[in-house]
C-alpha cells in the first residue's frame, strides 16, 4: 500500500513528462494520456482510500500522529544538519481531500476536451503537475516536503491561467502568484520557527521536519506564548490568502474569472482547501494558544468574508465572478467552523471543504459548458434555458441546491454542523468574557446562508427559467446548441453523486475523520473553553484588546 | 614566500589556461575561426579539469600550503565552479560580436577565468589582488573589443574608471591590513591580527576593513557599490553581462569568506551589524529598482545586486555564530548559494545571447515577447532559470533560500535580546524581497509565455549558448531534486573556514588578553 501512495502522487508527474514529450507530435493524443493518467491515479486514489477506510480508526491523541501507508524515505539526511525526508502518510485530515484531488482531475480534464484548442500538451501536462502538487500537499508528513509541494502548485496554475486564460490573463496570473508566494514565504519562516524551537529544546543533532513528531512535541510542551503568537501570524499569511479570507481574497475572483474552466474548476475545488488544511493541520495542533487568542478575530475575519461575499455575489452580472465570490463567502464558512474550537464545527469544516471542493467545482464546470456553447459569461445575456438544455438545467439546479445547503444534499449537512458548532460557541461552550461578540458573529453567519440562497437561486431563475433568450453563438449562427453530451455528462455524475451520498449519510464521511480531527483541536479547544480566567487567557484579554499583537520572541 | 616546484605543479590548471589565452591571441590574428576557437577552449577547460581532478587525491584531506597558494576544501570548490561557468562562458561569448575577434574575445575570457581560480585558493594578499586584477583587466577589454557604438564606450568607460578606482580602495585596504599585521600571508596575518589591541596598530584595522569591503562590494555590487551595474549590464552584449553578473560576484564572496574569519575577532564588535544592514539595504534596493525595469539586462543587473544582498545574509550569520548551531551555517550557506546564482544567472544570459543576433540584441523585455509560441524549449529554459531565481521550488533556489533562513532565523533563536530581533527581521526582510523579486521575475515569465510575438525572433537555431543553457538549467534541476551532496560539501567547506578561524584565534592567549584590554606585543621580528 504505501508503495501504492507513491505511485498514486508522482504517477500525474510522469503522466505529465510523457504527455509533454509524446504528444508535441500529435496534440490529439496529449487529452487522451492526461485522461488515462487521471483515470489510473484515481483508481489508485480509491484503492488507497479504502484500504485506509478498512484500517481500524486510532483514537484519542495518538491519531495526531497515526498516518496509514506511510512512506519514508531519507532525502537530504546523509551527514547534513538537517532530516529532511520523502516522507508520505493518510491520516483523517488529507484524505477526502486526497480522493478529491484525484477525482476533480477527471472532471477537469473532461471539461476541457473540446474547450482548448491550443497548445494541449503543454496544458495536460500542468493540469497533471498540479494534480501531483495537491496529492503531494494532502499526503506530504514531511514539513519540507509540504512546503515544496505547496509552492510547487503555484507554477502550473500560474502558465494555466496566463496562457489559457481570458482577456487580463497576464495581471491575474501574476497577482495569484505574488499574493500567494508572499504569504506563504512568511509561512516558511513561521515553519522554521517550530522546526528551530524543537531543535534548540530537545538538543538534537539535526533539524526534524517531521510534521506527526512536531505535532506530537508541540501538544505536549507547546511554545512559549509569545513565539506562539508570531509563528501563528506568519503561519497565517500564507494560509489565509490561501484559503482566502477576508480582507485578502482580492486576487481569487480574479484567477476565477481569467482562468481556463479546468483551472477555475481544481482551483476552487481543492487549492482553496490547502488553506484550510494548513490551519487544521499546522495552527491549530501545534499553536494551541496563539489559537485560542486570535479565535474572535479569525471568527471576526470569518463572517465578514461569509457576508462581504454574498453580498458582492448578489451584485454580479458576471456569471463566474458571481460563483468565485459565493467561494469566497463558503470558505468563510469553513473557517468559521474551524475556529468554533468544537468538535462538531471542526467536523462540520472538514465536510464543508469537500462539499464545498465538490458543488462549487461543479458550478465552474458547468459555466464553462454554457461558455462553450454560448461565449458569454454576463448573465443578462441568457434566459429561460432550461428549455433549451433540460439536462444542463438539471444539474445546475442540483448543484445550486447542493452550494446552498438543501436538506438532504450534502451543502446542508456542512453548513448545519458549522452553524451547530458556532452556536454552540456563542451560547454554550465560549469563554464567558466573549459570548457577545461570539453571539453576534454567530446571528451574522445566518445572514450568509439566506443570502447565498437568495443570489444562487436568482442566478439559475435568470438564466434557467423565464422566457427564452439565448445570445448569439458565436461562428454557428443557425444550428441550435446543443445539451450536455456524453463526456460532459461523465465529468459531472460523479459529483452528482456524491452529492446524495454526501447528503444522505455523512457518518460514512465523518467517521473515519472524526479521531484526527479531535486530536488536532483537543488542546486548543481547552485553551479556548478554559477562557479569560486561565493562565494563558490573561494574554487572550491583552491581545485581543489591542488592535494588532505585538510581534515578540 | 618562496615559489617552489610544489606551487607550480598545483598551478597548473592556471598555467594551462593562462597560455591557451596567449596561443589564443597570437593565433586569432591569422585564423578568424569561430569553430575552431570554440573547440579549442573547450579542450582547454577538459584538460584543466582533467589537471585538478588529479590533485584530488593529495588535498582533500587538509589545508596545504605552497608558496602563496592555499589549497584546501574552499580554493578547491571555488576552482571547480570556475572551470564549470568557464565553460559555459565560452560557449555564450563565442557567441556575440564579430567574428574575426573570437580569438582574441575567448582569450580573454579564459584570463579571467584564470583569474577566478586563482582567487579562489590564493593564501596571500598579493596573489589575491593579482587574482581579482586578472578578472578586472580582461573584463575591460571584452567590454571594449569589436564594438564601436557609443553605449558600449560607455559601459567600457564606466566599468574602467570605478573599477579601477575600487582596485585602488581595495589595495589601499591591503596596504593597511599589511601594515597592520607585518605580513601579506592570510593565515599569519589571522594569527597577529587577532591579537591586536584597540589601541595601537589595531587602530588601523576598522579603517582597513572598511576599505577592503569597499573594493570587495564593487565587485559583488553590494549597496552602495552598486550603481555602475545596470548602466554597464545595459550598454553591453548579453554574454558580457553575463560575465560581469557572474564572475566578479564569485570571486567577491570567495575573496570575502577567505578575508573575514581572519578579522572575526576584531569585527565582532560591529562586523555583523555592517553586514546585516548591508545585506538589508542590498536586497531590498536591489528589488525594488528591478520591478520597474524594462530593460532586461538593466533589470538582470538589479536582479544580480538584489541577490549579493541575500548571500551578504549568509555573511551576516557567519559573523555572529558562535556555537555553530545555525543549520548549515553562513558561510555554507553563502556558497551554496552563489553557486546556484551562478548557475541560473549564467543561464539566463545564455538564453539572452542565444536570441540576440549580432545585428540585433536582445534588449527590452518586449524582444522575449512570443518566445513561447515561436521556441518553447528555449522559452522553456528561461522560465526554469526564473523560477530558481525567484527561489519556488523544486528548483535550486528553493535549497538556496532555504539555507539562508534556515541560518538567520537558527541564528535568531540561539542569541537573545536586540541582536536576535535584528536576525528575525533579517529573516522577515529576506522572505518579503523573496515575494517582491517574483513580481519582475514573473513580468519576464509572462512576456516570454503569454504575449504573442511582436518583432521577429527569427529562425529556430541550436548555438553554442543554447547547449550552455540546456547545461546550467540541468545543474539548476539536479540541485534542485537532489541538493543533498552539494549543500554537505558545502557544510564541511564551512566547518573548515570557521576551524581555521578558530585556530587562528586561539593560536595565542593574546586572545584572552584583547579581552581583557591588556595590549599584546607581535614582534615583527618573528617573520620568516
Amino acid at each position: 500500500m504505501p508503495q501504492l501512495l507513491v505511485i498514486a502522487v508522482f504517477l500525474p508527474l510522469v503522466g505529465a513528462a510523457i504527455t509533454l514529450v509524446l504528444a508535441s507530435k500529435a496534440p490529439q493524443l496529449a487529452r487522451w494520456m492526461a485522461l488515462a493518467t487521471s483515470l489510473a491515479t484515481l483508481v489508485i486514489a480509491m484503492v488507497i482510500t479504502r484500504g485506509f477506510l478498512q484500517t481500524p480508526l486510532v483514537r484519542g491523541a495518538a491519531a495526531n500522529s497515526a498516518t496509514y501507508a506511510s512512506v519514508d524515505r531519507p532525502w537530504l539526511t546523509d551527514g547534513a544538519p538537517v532530516d529532511i525526508r520523502m516522507s508520505l502518510g493518510l491520516d483523517g485530515l488529507g484524505v477526502w481531500m486526497f480522493a478529491l484531488s484525484a477525482l476533480l482531475m477527471v472532471t477537469s480534464i473532461l471539461v476541457s476536451w473540446k474547450a482548448i484548442d491550443r497548445g494541449q500538451p503543454l496544458f495536460y501536462a500542468m493540469l497533471l503537475l498540479l494534480e501531483c502538487g495537491c496529492l503531494g500537499v494532502f499526503t506530504a508528513r514531511d514539513l519540507i516536503l509540504f512546503y515544496v509541494f505547496f509552492e510547487f502548485t503555484l507554477i502550473p496554475l500560474f502558465f494555466l491561467i496566463g496562457i489559457w486564460g481570458s482577456e487580463e490573463r497576464r495581471y491575474a496570473a501574476s497577482k495569484f502568484f505574488i499574493y500567494t508566494l508572499a504569504g506563504s514565504i512568511l509561512t516558511f519562516l513561521g515553519l522554521l520557527t517550530i522546526v528551530l524551537h524543537y531543535y534548540f529544546v530537545t538538543g538534537g543533532d539535526r533539524l526534524v521536519f517531521s510534521i506527526p513528531t512536531l505535532t506530537t512535541f508541540l501538544g505536549e510542551n507547546p511554545l512559549p506564548v509569545a513565539t506562539q503568537v508570531w509563528v501563528f501570524l506568519a503561519l497565517f499569511a500564507g494560509f489565509a490568502v490561501k484559503v482566502p479570507l477576508f480582507p485578502l481574497h482580492t486576487w481569487l475572483p480574479l484567477a476565477h474569472v481569467q482562468a481556463p474552466t479546468a483551472g477555475s474548476v481544481f482551483l476552487a475545488g481543492i487549492l482553496l482547501k490547502i488553506g484550510t488544511y494548513g490551519f487544521i493541520r499546522f495552527n491549530i495542533p501545534m499553536l494551541p494558544d496563539a489559537t485560542a487568542m486570535f479565535v474572535p478575530w479569525l471568527l471576526g475575519l470569518s463572517v465578514a468574508g461569509i457576508v462581504y461575499g454574498a453580498l458582492v455575489a448578489l451584485a454580479q452580472s458576471d456569471i463566474k465572478r458571481l460563483i468565485a465570490y459565493s467561494s469566497v463567502s463558503h470558505l468563510g464558512f469553513c473557517m468559521l467552523g474551524l475556529f468554533a474550537l468544537n468538535r462538531i464545527g471542526v467536523q462540520g469544516a472538514m465536510l464543508q471543504m469537500v462539499n464545498h471542493g465538490i458543488s462549487t467545482g461543479a458550478l465552474f464546470a458547468l459555466v464553462g459548458m454554457l461558455y462553450e456553447r454560448y461565449h458569454t459569461r454576463e448573465i443578462a445575456d441568457y434566459g429561460g434555458l432550461a428549455r433549451r438544455l433540460p439536462i444542463m438545467a438539471f444539474f445546475m439546479l442540483l448543484f445550486t441546491f447542493s452550494s446552498i445547503g438543501l436538506p438532504g444534499l450534502n451543502g446542508f449537512t456542512g453548513e448545519f454542523m458549522v452553524l451547530l458548532g458556532m452556536f454552540q460557541r456563542g451560547w454554550a461552550e465560549g469563554p464567558a468574557a466573549l459570548s457577545h461578540p461570539l453571539r453576534v458573529i454567530s446571528v451574522l453567519s445566518l445572514l450568509g446562508v439566506v443570502l447565498g440562497a437568495w443570489y444562487m437561486l436568482w442566478l439559475v431563475q435568470r438564466v434557467f427559467f423565464g422566457p427564452l433568450k439565448e445570445p448569439p453563438q458565436a461562428g454557428n449562427h443557425h444550428e441550435a446548441a446543443n445539451d450536455l453530451n456524453g463526456r460532459e455528462i461523465a465529468a459531472l455524475v460523479p459529483l452528482a453523486v456524491l452529492v446524495f451520498w454526501i447528503g444522505l449519510c455523512p457518518q460514512f464521511f465523518l467517521r473515519p475523520v472524526a479521531p484526527a480531527v479531535n486530536a488536532a483541536m483537543t488542546v486548543a479547544q481547552g485553551r479556548l473553553d478554559a477562557g479569560p480566567g486561565s493562565a494563558p487567557g490573561e494574554e487572550v484579554v491583552a491581545i485581543v484588546s489591542s488592535p494588532e499583537p505585538q510581534h515578540a520572541n | 614566500m618562496p615559489i617552489d616546484g610544489t606551487a607550480i605543479e598545483l598551478l597548473l590548471p592556471e598555467i594551462i589556461i593562462g597560455s591557451a589565452a596567449t596561443i589564443l591571441f597570437l593565433g586569432g590574428t591569422f585564423v578568424s575561426s569561430r569553430g575552431l576557437w570554440r573547440t579549442v577552449c573547450g579542450l582547454v577547460f577538459v584538460v584543466a579539469a582533467v589537471v585538478l581532478f588529479r590533485q584530488h587525491g593529495l588535498t582533500l584531506d587538509e589545508t596545504l600550503r605552497a608558496g602563496p597558494l592555499q589549497l584546501d576544501q574552499l580554493g578547491l570548490s571555488a576552482r571547480w565552479l570556475s572551470l564549470a561557468m568557464g565553460i559555459c562562458f565560452v560557449w555564450i561569448v563565442s557567441r556575440d560580436g564579430v567574428d574575426h575577434l573570437t580569438g582574441e574575445r575567448l582569450g580573454m575570457v579564459l584570463l579571467a577565468f584564470a583569474g577566478l581560480m586563482i582567487v579562489g585558493w590564493s593564501g596571500d594578499l598579493i596573489l589575491l589582488f593579482l587574482g581579482l586584477e586578472l578578472i578586472s583587466i580582461p573584463s575591460y577589454v571584452l567590454l571594449f573589443v569589436g564594438r564601436s557604438d557609443r553605449s558600449s564606450s560607455e559601459a567600457a568607460t564606466k566599468y574602467f574608471f570605478l573599477s579601477l578606482l575600487s582596485s585602488a580602495v581595495m589595495m589601499f585596504g591591503f596596504a593597511l591590513l599589511y601594515g597592520v599585521a607585518g605580513t601579506t600571508d592570510l593565515t599569519l596575518m589571522g594569527a597577529r591580527i587577532n591579537g591586536l589591541s584597540d589601541d595601537g596598530f589595531g587602530r588601523f584595522l576598522p579603517l582597513a576593513i572598511v576599505f577592503v569591503f569597499s573594493g570587495l562590494g564593487f565587485k559583488i555590487a553590494a549597496v552602495p557599490f552598486h550603481f555602475y551595474a545596470p548602466d554597464v549590464y545595459q550598454a553591453t552584449t548579453n554574454g558580457n553581462a553575463g560575465l560581469l553578473a557572474v564572475v566578479p560576484k564569485i570571486a567577491g564572496f570567495v575573496a570575502l569568506l577567505r578575508l573575514f574569519p581572519l578579522v572575526l575577532v576584531s569585527t565582532s564588535k560591529f562586523g555583523w551589524q555592517v553586514a546585516l544592514i548591508l545585506a538589508v539595504l542590498t536586497m531590498t534596493i536591489g528589488n525594488v529598482c528591478a520591478l520597474w525595469q524594462s530593460n532586461i539586462r538593466r533589470l538582470m543587473a538589479y536582479s544580480s545586486i538584489a541577490h549579493a544582498g541575500y548571500m551578504l545574509i549568509g555573511l551576516a550569520v557567519a559573523l555572529v555564530a558562535g556555537d555553530q548551531r545555525n543549520g548549515y551555517g553562513g558561510f555554507a550557506a553563502c556558497l551554496f548559494y552563489l553557486v546556484v546564482y551562478s548557475f541560473a544567472s549564467a543561464g539566463t544570459f545564455a538564453v539572452l545571447a542565444h536570441l540576440s543576433t549580432p545585428s540585433q540584441e536582445i534588449n527590452c523585455l518586449n524582444d522575449l515577447s512570443g518566445l513561447f509560441q515561436n521556441r518553447p524549449i528555449v522559452a522553456g529554459l528561461l522560465a526554469v532559470f526564473m523560477f530558481s531565481l525567484m527561489g519556488i521550488p523544486p528548483l535550486a533556489g528553493f535549497w538556496g533560500k532555504f539555507t539562508l533562513f534556515t541560518g538567520a532565523v537558527a541564528t535568531s533563536r540561539s542569541l537573545a535580546g536586540s541582536q536576535s530581533m535584528w536576525y528575525l527581521v533579517l529573516a522577515i526582510i529576506g522572505a518579503l524581497n523573496a515575494a517582491i523579486a517574483a513580481a519582475y521575475y514573473l513580468r519576464v515569465v509572462g512576456v516570454t509565455f503569454f504575449s504573442s510575438a511582436e518583432g521577429d525572433l527569427g529562425s529556430p537555431r541550436i548555438s553554442g549558448s543554447v547547449v550552455a543553457a540546456v547545461a546550467c538549467a540541468s545543474m539548476v534541476l539536479v540541485l534542485g531534486f537532489y541538493p543533498a551532496p552539494t549543500m554537505e560539501h558545502f557544510r564541511q567547506v564551512g566547518n573548515s573556514i570557521n576551524q581555521a578561524a578558530a585556530s587562528s584565534m586561539s593560536n595565542e592567549s593574546i586572545t584572552a588578553q584583547y579581552d581583557t584590554g591588556e595590549s599584546p606585543h607581535i614582534v615583527p621580528a618573528n617573520l620568516p
